[in-house]
């Protein structure tokens, strides 16, 4: 069963014909297999409390963690300003994955440079690479800004960037008044939300803090402006037009900083947009002078809000605000914050939310649910699930600290929802595997790495996180504000019918509960 | 359309209906329920009540002659559960175009009878008219009779068109089918001292399943349930039980009457909701029986089983007392669940505020007397207005209805469960009161709830900002609300300060500055000077726009 040019399968179909499972077949013959039974006996056997205890016990290894690292961030921030290259000092390698990882995200085109240090540059140092690369990118790619982060390599053998920037303006690679933000971003500390917080800090330093020593310190007139971060967050384009969308109700005035929500969702016209929307260089710099500034995400902007309160401002951090609860706090900050009251407008949806809430929460009480993902998205899905009467059972967060740990214990505290609930910082995927056989769930949320999850542990996956590969433009549709909380609590519904139609299908057997109506 | 009217008006003389028998002659006339109100909102029409009463046959063919309205909103709509075949979840309609309408559709109908029998073979098929085939003057009968003698097969016409009336007259046209065209036509393998006939149980969510092994453990076989659960053989047999129990006190009424009048079977009326009620009922058809002959030991036997089923069931309910102590409940439902679920929420510990009663008879009525009291508060008719009135002024802590009532409750704020046929959980029995009791917890203890009922939470900051400045304290209505929002408000980003805590400290000690609003409340961080600046200077813009 070749090929046919009259009817062409794909690869999930083409291998099942028989002549190619003879190969696999004798592939396998040809390996001289363990005994199957022996095979089973170990599946089976971490599935036990007793391989459990022996895979919390693990030190040194991590499998299967869910993380990635600084500079993913840092280029993710990047991109968020007008005109603006991301440029990571350090191996190319590096580079190609934080592009390929945030095009299979969002489905769009990734565009950063590296300065392709090799061999020799790790010997004798990146100099030369970072005053080539500027250079280069500069006149090849026109940008208004090159944002400079690092990769391990430079790290490593501790370039200096600061030093290395200047000396590449002092050698005209870029003209003096080029603006050329950095971040040290070694992937060994932290994760890719520690990168987003350097990379911000770093850009809002250059502009505030006089430009690497080039240009006089911005002097701070307050004024009415609200600042707004998102952090490092897979649905930024739904949520960052939700936002836009939220304020311009209010009438507040803002500046959204790091604003990616159009370079990661260009429209297909005849027109490649290397550089889309953003936060100009202008906003970045004025941002200085708002009245306070809003994070949506406490762990990705450790750094960057401190830095800013430094210079006088209010700021407020939140924790990935999902669902009523949350999102009135969001809203009650923003009115104090800005002054501003909520419009009515915004009062309807909430009130559409609860009565979504309301149509379908049978459903959802009681369920049973393991989540992981960045430490902020799981402090906020478990205050929703919490809201929702769902029970959360683990939460899991391999980037989660000891104060994200502390946080989340209390919110569970708080609940007669979350007393089951265990708190997992610093976990990988083969722990929450153990966890899953162990303690089972009903539904685990996570992003598309939690299919292996699924499909051994048979816990039903809701995709909510980053980063989502093999499920399409989910991006695009907030979660955040009363309507970004309808669209989750659609999710996880959709998830929950599917599943009772699944268990009901059965013809003859258990399809005397596949109905019409849910 | 003559036969159909004289059918209408024997129904209409039913002696089995106290209520209807209680009626001077001449009201006698206008019918069962109340006519309907032109302009007002009323439920299904008879044809629905024929379908409902009657689909849940599921190895017959179900055709609704008519255009593609009557099928096409409600094609498997109800959940009543089969344990084998799916044929009755399929949608057969003649689906009647313009055409038809012009040149009759009996024809039309003929060839989809045969096209059923050709395609599926089912061992029986019923067709129901609609209004459009009965007002242009479609003759099912005469269709379905020479359908049967060409194909050797039972078709049987279910005369229910839509105008005639309501769903509950329906339903008893659907049993006026039954009767006259397919019980006592076939005769049944064996018969035993054990059979019986469930008559008005449809077997939603698998409701009959949970009673069915108390019946098979005492050995009472079922010969028919009509419908829920039923094939067309069972039914077409059924005239063989010995006893039978009439399950839904008013639709298929004149079905056991006239089983009695006609084949000698005994029926009473009971209910399966409840644990009183299931204890009830298992004990009057062991009566039945053994006063048609089973052996007197049966009797012994059902005690025996009763009180190890309500043991059980009292154990799994005990937990919920404590928890339901103080709730009340406002019942919204038809018929027989009026009563019959007054009894199980009572015994879940719960509180009756109302029930109401349009749909039931008088003996429904009696029935909830004796269980409620005297004065209780039965409610005729309600309108969604005074549903509203009685929830939003927190008489009741949950109510229990039919779909179409769920969403005045959800308005409120209240929480809400079905209890009839859309739900998703079977409630019948001792498994099934355990069950609804479980699912009132939980709608009870809903955190969504509470959510719901607090206004928005700037609202509630408004207020207390208005308690703060004008000391007006007991103006304040909801002082818990208040506090609640100003406690949560975090005015510090380290988090450590709420908005209560300062406003307390600037009202109580008459701070005029940052400086000592810090020193009365341990604000330390650098950052919020501006904020509490803002609390000692004016109310923010939100204030007005809450006012």
């Amino acid at each position: 069963m070749a090929q046919s040019a009259e009817h062409v399968l794909d690869h999930f179909e083409l291998f099942r014909g028989p002549e190619y499972q003879q190969m696999l077949a004798k592939k396998k013959a040809f390996e001289n297999p363990r005994d199957p039974a022996e095979v089973e006996r170990v599946k089976e056997w971490t599935k036990t409390l007793e391989y459990r205890e022996k895979n919390f016990a693990r030190e040194a290894l991590t499998i299967n963690p869910a993380k990635a690292c600084q500079p993913l961030g840092a280029v993710f921030a990047s991109v968020g300003f007008e005109g603006t290259l991301p440029f990571v000092h350090g191996s190319q390698g590096c580079v190609a994955y934080y592009r390929s990882h945030l095009s299979r995200h969002f489905k769009e085109p990734s565009s950063c440079v590296s300065s392709s240090m090799t061999e020799d540059a790790a010997v004798f140092g990146g100099l030369n690479n970072m005053v080539d690369g500027l250079a280069n990118s500069y006149n090849m790619y026109k940008p208004k800004m090159i944002a400079v982060s690092t990769t391990c390599m430079a790290e490593v053998i501790g370039d200096d960037l600061n030093a290395f920037i200047k000396t590449s303006k002092e050698k005209g690679a870029v003209p003096a008044d080029f603006d050329v933000p950095f971040a040290h971003t070694p992937a060994f500390v932290g994760s890719h939300i520690t990168g987003y917080d350097n990379a911000l800090k770093g850009i809002l330093e250059h502009f505030w803090d006089g430009k690497a020593g080039t240009a006089p310190k911005l002097e701070r007139k307050p004024n009415d402006k609200v600042n707004f971060i998102g952090g490092f967050d897979g649905y930024t384009v739904g949520n960052l037009r939700e936002i836009k969308r939220i304020l311009e109700l209010m009438g507040v005035e803002y500046t959204i900083l790091a604003d990616n929500s159009e370079v990661f969702d260009t429209p297909t016209d005849g027109e490649f947009r290397m550089y889309d929307g953003g936060t100009t260089l202008d906003e970045a710099a004025n941002a200085v002078h708002a009245k306070g500034t809003i994070s949506m995400q406490q762990w990705s902007t450790e750094k960057t809000l401190p830095f800013i309160a430094d210079h006088g401002q209010d700021v407020l951090a939140f924790n990935y605000p999902m669902g009523v609860s949350a999102t009135d706090d969001f809203l009650m900050a923003l009115s104090l914050l800005s002054g501003k009251g909520i419009p009515e407008e915004l009062a309807r949806e909430r009130g559409r939310l609860v009565d979504a809430m309301t149509d379908s929460s049978a459903h959802i009480h009681g369920k049973k649910f393991a989540i992981y993902g960045d430490p902020d998205l799981c402090y906020g899905l478990a205050a929703f699930l919490l809201e929702l009467g769902a029970e959360p059972i683990h939460v899991l967060s391999t980037n989660g600290n000891k104060a994200w740990e502390e946080k989340t214990k209390a919110l569970l505290a708080g609940s007669t929802f979350g007393q089951d609930c265990n708190v997992y910082p610093g976990r990988d995927l083969w722990h929450m595997r153990s966890l899953l056989f162990t303690e089972p769930v009903d539904y685990l949320i996570g992003n598309t790495y939690g299919k292996y999850l699924e499909r051994d542990t048979g816990t039903p996956l809701i995709r909510i996180g980053f980063p989502v590969f093999d499920r399409h433009h989910h991006h695009r549709s907030p979660v955040w504000g009363y309507q970004g909380g309808m669209n989750v609590l659609v999710k996880i519904l959709d998830k929950i019918f599917d599943e009772i139609d699944k268990k009901t299908s059965l013809l003859g057997k258990t399809d005397y509960s596949f109905d019409i109506i849910r | 359309m003559s036969s159909l009217r004289a059918t209408v008006r024997n129904i209409f003389n039913e002696p089995g209906c106290a209520k209807n028998g209680s009626k001077p002659e001449s009201e006698r006339k206008k019918g069962c329920t109340k006519q309907l109100q032109p302009g007002g909102a009323a439920g299904g029409c008879a044809f629905d009540g024929a379908k409902i009463a009657l689909q849940p046959f599921t190895d017959v063919a179900h055709l609704v002659h008519g255009p593609i309205a009557c099928e096409g909103n409600s094609w498997d709509s109800r959940s009543a559960a089969s344990s084998g075949s799916n044929l009755w979840r399929t949608a057969f309609t003649t689906d009647m175009n313009e055409t038809d309408i012009v040149f009759g559709g009996e024809k039309r109908l003929y060839k989809a009878i045969k096209q059923i029998i050709d395609k599926y073979d089912p061992p029986a098929i019923f067709v129901y008219q609609t209004c459009v085939p009965a007002m242009i003057g479609d003759d099912i009968d005469a269709v379905c009779k020479a359908a049967a003698g060409k194909f050797g097969k039972p078709v049987i016409p279910v005369n229910s068109p839509g105008f005639v009336g309501s769903k509950n007259l329906g339903s008893k046209l659907a049993g006026e089918a039954l009767l006259e065209h397919v019980i006592g036509t076939q005769e049944p393998d064996d018969t035993t001292a054990y059979d019986i006939n469930l008559i008005g149980e449809y077997n939603l969510s698998g409701e009959l399943w949970q009673i069915k092994p108390l019946f098979e453990e005492l050995g009472i076989r079922i010969l028919s349930c009509i419908s829920g659960d039923g094939k067309y053989r069972e039914v077409a047999s059924s005239h063989r039980a010995r006893a039978a129990m009439m399950v839904c006190s008013k639709s298929l009424i004149n079905v056991a009457r006239k089983m009695e009048e006609r084949y000698e079977i005994p029926f009473f009326e009971g209910s399966f909701y409840g644990i009183q009620d299931s204890s009830d009922s298992l004990r009057e058809i062991a009566r039945l029986l053994v006063g048609r002959g089973a052996p007197d030991h049966l009797i012994e036997r059902t005690e025996s089983v009763i009180a190890r089923e309500e043991a059980r069931a009292w154990t799994a309910i005990e937990p919920y007392k404590a928890r339901f102590n103080g709730k009340k409940v406002l019942l919204i439902t038809g018929g027989v669940k009026s009563w019959s679920v007054v009894a199980a929420l009572q015994e879940a510990g719960l509180e009756l505020v109302g029930t109401s009663v349009k749909k039931s008879t008088k003996e429904d009525k009696d029935r909830i007397k004796q269980l409620m009291g005297q004065d209780a508060h039965m409610i005729e008719d309600m309108p969604p207005r005074e549903m509203y009135r009685i929830l939003k002024d927190a008489k009741a802590d949950i109510m229990l209805s039919g779909g179409k009532s769920q969403f005045v409750a959800l308005k409120t704020a209240t929480p809400w469960l079905d209890i009839n046929q859309e739900r998703c959980h079977a409630y019948m029995g001792y498994v099934g009161m355990v069950k609804l009791v479980e699912e009132i917890d939980k709608s009870l203890s809903n955190p969504m709830w509470e959510q719901l009922r607090r206004p928005t939470p700037w609202n509630a900051l408004a207020r207390a900002m208005v308690k703060v400045r004008s000391q007006a304290i007991a103006s304040i209505s909801d002082e818990a609300i208040g506090e609640t929002a100003r406690r949560a408000k975090k005015i510090c980003v380290c988090n450590t300060v709420d908005l209560g805590t300062i406003e307390d400290a600037t009202c109580s000690h008459g701070l005029t500055s940052v400086e000592a609003v810090r020193q009365h409340t341990n604000e330390a961080g650098g950052c919020c000077s501006r904020r509490i600046e803002n609390i000692l200077r004016s109310p923010p813009a939100m204030f007005q726009a809450a006012e």
